[in-house]
This record gives C-alpha cells, sequence and structure tokens, in this order.
C-alpha cells in the first residue's frame, strides 16, 4: 500500500513537474519585478534615483480621478462586450446545431474573424469606420441615417470597440458550445420533446443547464483577456475622444511606455492583477468549476 | 423557431462574419486610390498589383516562415507541457488540486505591461532574445493557462472506468495515460491545438518586443506596411489575404476532429 501511494505522488510530481517549471520561470521574475517596481518611483527617465516610495503609488491612484474612469471604462468594456459574445456566440451555436446544410461551410466562414491576422482586421475595421470614406456611413447614408463619427464621438467610441471585440471574439465562444452542445446525450432533449416542450423552453430548462461549464470555461477566459485588450483599442481610439475609451491597460501602457514611468505603471498592473483573480475565484467558487468533478478513488 | 428563420439567421451571421474579411479582399485588389476613394467603391476594376508586389517581396515569405514555426513550436511543446498537467488535474484528488489550478489561470491574468520589460531583461540575460525558441517559450507561458484548463475540461468528459480497469489489469499510471487517456482525448488534442496555434499565430506584443528583427512573425511584419504618414493598404490586405490560405487550411484540415474533440462525451 504503501510503494502504492509513492508510486501515486511520483506520477503527479513528474507529470506536474514540466509546467510548474515553465510558469514559475516565466511569471515569477516578472511578477516580482512589478511588485518592486510598484513601491518604487523608479522612472527610465531617471534610472540613477528611484527611491522607495512605500504605497505612495497606490494612493496616488486611488485619488486620481483618471484611474477611476478607467476602471469604469475598463469595466463596462469587458462586461458588456463578454456578455454579447456569450449570447451571440451560445444562441448561434444552438442554431448551427440544429442546422443539416452546409454546416462546414458555415462554420468556416465564423472561425474566420479568429484565422485573420488582428492587425490587418483591425485596420480594415479603421478604414470602415472612417466617417467620409468609410463603408459604414456610406451604409448609413443610403438607409436615409445621419453619417457618425464612429470613433471619434463620445456616444458611439466605446460602442464601436465592443462591436469589433465581439465580431472577432464571439467565434471562441461558438467554437467552445458547439463541441459541448455535440457532447450532450440525446434523452433528456428527446423526453421534452415527447412531454411537449416548445424549442425555447428546450433551450432555456435543458440546453443552457447541461452546456453550462463549457459556457463558464469559455466565459472565463474571455473575460480575463478582454479587461486587459489593448491592441484593437490602440488601433481604433488609443483611448479616445479625450479618455473615454482609455481602459486601465492603456493607461498603464501610457505611463509606462510613453513617459517611461515603470513603477506608477506597475502599481496599476498589481491592481489589474487583483481584481482579476478576486473576481475569477469568486466566479470559479460560485460554479464549482475550481476543483474536479470526480476523481480516482486511490 | 422554423427552418426557415433559423436560416436567416444562421446566414445573416456569416455575412457579419464575413464582411469585414470581404472588405479586406476587396481592397487587395483595389489601387491605391480606389482603396481611399469616396464614397466607397464596390465595383472597380481589379489589379493583381498588391499580389505582385508581395509576392516578389522576400520579406513576406519570411515572416511566413517564422509564424510557421513559432506556431507550430508552441503548439506541440504547449500540448506536450499542458496535457499532463491537465490530466492530474483532472484526475487526481490531492491535496492543492484547486490552488494548483488557480495558480496556472492567474499566470494569464498579469496584464503584458507588467511582463514585458521583464520578459526582456530575461531574455537579455539568457541570450534568446530574437530566436524562435525564445519566442516559442514566452508563447507557450502565454497559452499554458488556456491549454491546461480546456484540456482539464475534456479529461473530466471521459468516463474513468475504463482507466479504473486497466489498473486493475496491473498497469502502472503512466501506462495508463499514455495508453488508455491519451488517444481517447486526441479529438481534445486536436481542438485545443487549433486554438493554440491561432493564437500563437496572431500574437503581436511579445512577438514585437522579443522578436522583430531575425525572427519577424506575420502580425510585427504587417504592422511595418503601416507607416507613421500613410497606410499601405494594398501590401497591408493583400498580405493578410495570403497569409489566411495557410490558416484556412489548418482549419479545414483539423476542423472535422476538432467538432468531434468537442464532442467526447458521447463515448458515454
Amino acid at each position: 500500500m504503501n510503494s502504492f501511494k509513492k508510486q501515486r505522488t511520483k506520477f503527479i510530481v513528474l507529470m506536474l513537474m514540466p509546467a510548474t517549471i515553465l510558469l514559475v520561470g516565466l511569471t515569477l521574475f516578472p511578477f516580482i519585478v512589478s511588485l518592486i517596481l510598484s513601491f518604487t518611483d523608479y522612472s527610465l527617465l531617471r534610472p540613477g534615483q528611484t527611491k522607495f516610495i512605500f504605497l505612495d503609488n497606490y494612493i496616488e491612484l486611488m485619488t486620481t480621478d483618471e484611474f477611476w474612469i478607467a476602471l469604469r471604462v475598463t469595466v463596462v468594456f469587458t462586461v458588456l462586450a463578454v456578455l454579447l459574445q456569450v449570447i451571440i456566440g451560445v444562441f448561434i451555436a444552438n442554431l448551427l446545431h440544429q442546422e443539416t446544410h452546409n454546416i462546414s461551410f458555415l462554420r468556416t466562414i465564423y472561425l474566420l474573424p479568429l484565422a485573420i491576422t488582428p492587425i490587418a482586421a483591425t485596420f480594415t475595421f479603421r478604414l470602415m469606420f472612417n466617417p467620409s470614406l468609410g463603408v459604414f456611413n456610406y451604409f448609413m447614408k443610403s438607409l436615409g441615417f445621419p453619417p457618425q463619427a464612429w470613433l471619434a464621438s463620445p456616444s458611439t467610441a466605446l460602442f464601436s470597440l465592443i462591436v469589433v471585440d465581439t465580431w472577432q471574439w464571439t467565434p471562441f465562444i461558438l467554437l467552445i458550445c458547439l463541441g459541448g452542445l455535440a457532447s450532450l446525450p440525446n434523452e433528456p432533449f428527446e423526453a421534452a420533446k415527447v412531454d411537449g416542450a416548445s424549442n425555447w423552453q428546450i433551450f432555456t430548462k435543458i440546453t443552457i443547464p447541461m452546456l453550462y461549464p463549457f459556457i463558464g470555461l469559455a466565459l472565463l477566459f474571455r473575460s480575463i483577456d478582454a479587461f486587459k485588450t489593448f491592441d484593437i483599442i490602440y488601433v481604433l481610439t488609443s483611448g479616445g475622444p479625450g479618455i473615454l475609451t482609455r481602459t486601465l491597460n492603456l493607461y498603464a501602457f501610457k505611463h509606462g511606455i510613453e513617459f517611461l514611468s515603470m513603477g506608477y505603471a506597475g502599481s496599476i498592473a498589481i491592481i489589474m492583477l487583483i481584481i482579476t483573480i478576486v473576481v475569477a475565484q469568486i466566479f470559479l467558487r460560485k460554479n464549482n468549476l475550481l476543483k474536479p468533478k470526480d476523481t480516482f478513488k486511490r | 423557431m422554423n427552418k426557415l428563420t433559423r436560416r436567416i439567421i444562421l446566414y445573416a451571421f456569416a455575412i457579419w462574419s464575413f464582411f469585414p474579411l470581404y472588405w479586406l479582399l476587396n481592397t487587395s485588389f483595389k489601387t491605391s486610390k480606389d482603396a481611399l476613394a469616396r464614397p466607397p467603391t464596390f465595383i472597380f476594376k481589379p489589379i493583381l498589383d498588391n499580389y505582385l508586389d508581395v509576392i516578389s517581396n522576400n520579406e513576406v515569405w519570411n515572416y511566413f516562415v517564422d509564424s510557421l514555426i513559432v506556431a507550430m513550436g508552441t503548439t506541440f511543446f504547449g500540448l506536450l507541457i499542458g496535457i499532463p498537467a491537465a490530466y492530474i488535474l483532472a484526475r487526481f484528488n490531492f491535496k492543492g488540486n484547486a490552488d494548483y489550478g488557480f495558480w496556472i489561470l492567474s499566470t494569464r491574468m498579469t496584464p503584458p505591461i507588467a511582463m514585458l520589460i521583464p520578459f526582456f531583461i530575461m531574455y537579455l540575460k539568457l541570450g534568446i532574445l530574437d530566436t524562435h525558441i525564445g519566442l516559442i517559450i514566452a508563447h507557450v507561458g502565454l497559452n499554458l493557462s488556456i491549454i491546461v484548463w480546456l484540456m482539464r475540461g475534456f479529461y473530466e468528459e471521459i468516463p474513468m472506468e475504463i482507466e479504473e480497469a486497466s489498473y486493475v489489469d496491473g498497469s502502472s499510471y503512466f501506462q495508463t495515460f499514455y495508453k488508455i487517456a491519451l488517444p481517447l482525448s486526441l479529438p481534445g488534442i486536436s481542438a485545443v491545438g487549433i486554438i493554440t496555434f491561432l493564437f500563437s499565430w496572431n500574437e503581436f506584443l511579445f512577438a514585437l518586443v522579443l522578436g522583430d528583427s531575425v525572427v519577424r512573425t506575420s502580425p510585427v511584419g504587417l504592422y511595418g506596411f503601416v507607416g507613421y504618414q500613410k497606410i499601405y493598404w494594398g501590401q497591408l490586405s493583400a498580405s493578410a489575404s495570403l497569409l489566411l490560405i495557410p490558416v484556412l487550411f489548418f482549419v479545414f484540415l483539423f476542423q472535422k476532429p476538432l467538432i468531434k474533440g468537442l464532442t467526447l462525451g458521447s463515448f458515454k
């Protein structure tokens, strides 16, 4: 029995070893550097005169309106974009699952936004959003609506970014849900049909609850990534107009790369990390996704 | 919902997904004057100059090769390292299982701004700046969390009885993992593999900071067509369209196992 236990421990350690070494090697050092920097006034402009200022960066952050605005923009962007992507992704996955014709054609088309180089796609969106020569305003005019300054107007800038993010990332949710759907057993659906349930009842009462672990995982990864979105916002609005679309990540980038004050940028990064960890812990615990469902009994 | 409504919605979503790419393709056949015409032109005299330009330019070919090496390497090593960890997390109830899993997840949460400069310093000291292996290591690190968590989900879908029977027959843990669990999860592996491939293929920030001169992947290379003064729409759209071909090939090739992969539960 004892050698059994030894063997088991040895197996667990060996299998976890490569991932552990790589992740400790790659993430521990950057994390410690950022953490230490966040307690200093380190700036690349005057590297020799770094002082330890303990919590000053954090206090300054907490008392700056710009930080709270950036936090609000980030939260609004993440929540709305991910919500939209999950709703559309689950809905379309469910429809495609019932479809009988041209499924692989449709699936390939749906995956395209995930496959194209984002830089090219984002600049194409910039061209399409252009107020005077963009195709969106061309459509607006043809339909009799007034043209919009999509990325430059306070009322539409954040909305436009959410549209682009949704275009790019809905396929990710769709992909995971399609697989989840195909893996569900048929019996509950057939039983419900025999009992005369409507399609909508089947969707809300059976499909959604059974698909739940897959949706949860897709939603989690999408939220983590959306919270630190950078490229599309940088290319399309650079945080403008004013600071109305400036997320925490762009705010950190501004201080770190443009103003070269790495200490301040570091403290923004640490705050972002803390927020994500807390939200993810709550989410995973509430949804019972943290622990494995079933494990070997021996 | 009847069949017609369903089809209308599905094809409407296909148009929505395809339209920006249609515009990109459209632009790639336009002269620079047509590309920025107002109002935008749908019908124009198509030209092949942009493609000829890009093809005769060896650089784009190099971006493609670098991207392919990095994305393939990332997919291979990511799966090699991630799958064993995922299997353990799904099957073994050891102390700290949940904490270990969460720690792996948390490596995806650090904003890139906090990682880039320490990474750069680390790579400089190790002498792996601007190398394929350096970029592969970074991309594996960035994507290991998603590989481990998705693969864990797949292993949880495979019924445990087969593996338990194998233990009863006297196989070791490793034999059971290698001979039973691994083949059963093959479809899942291709699913996660394709996601990893796409993430690495399209990653920009780390590829820019840790690569750029010797090793330049396509997102970084394509960014070169965006100048301070003007954007070279023709070259940008033509090379993006060309680079889509190998990715489409990859997606298409792996599509069957991909969807089947996510259907593992049907073994139940």
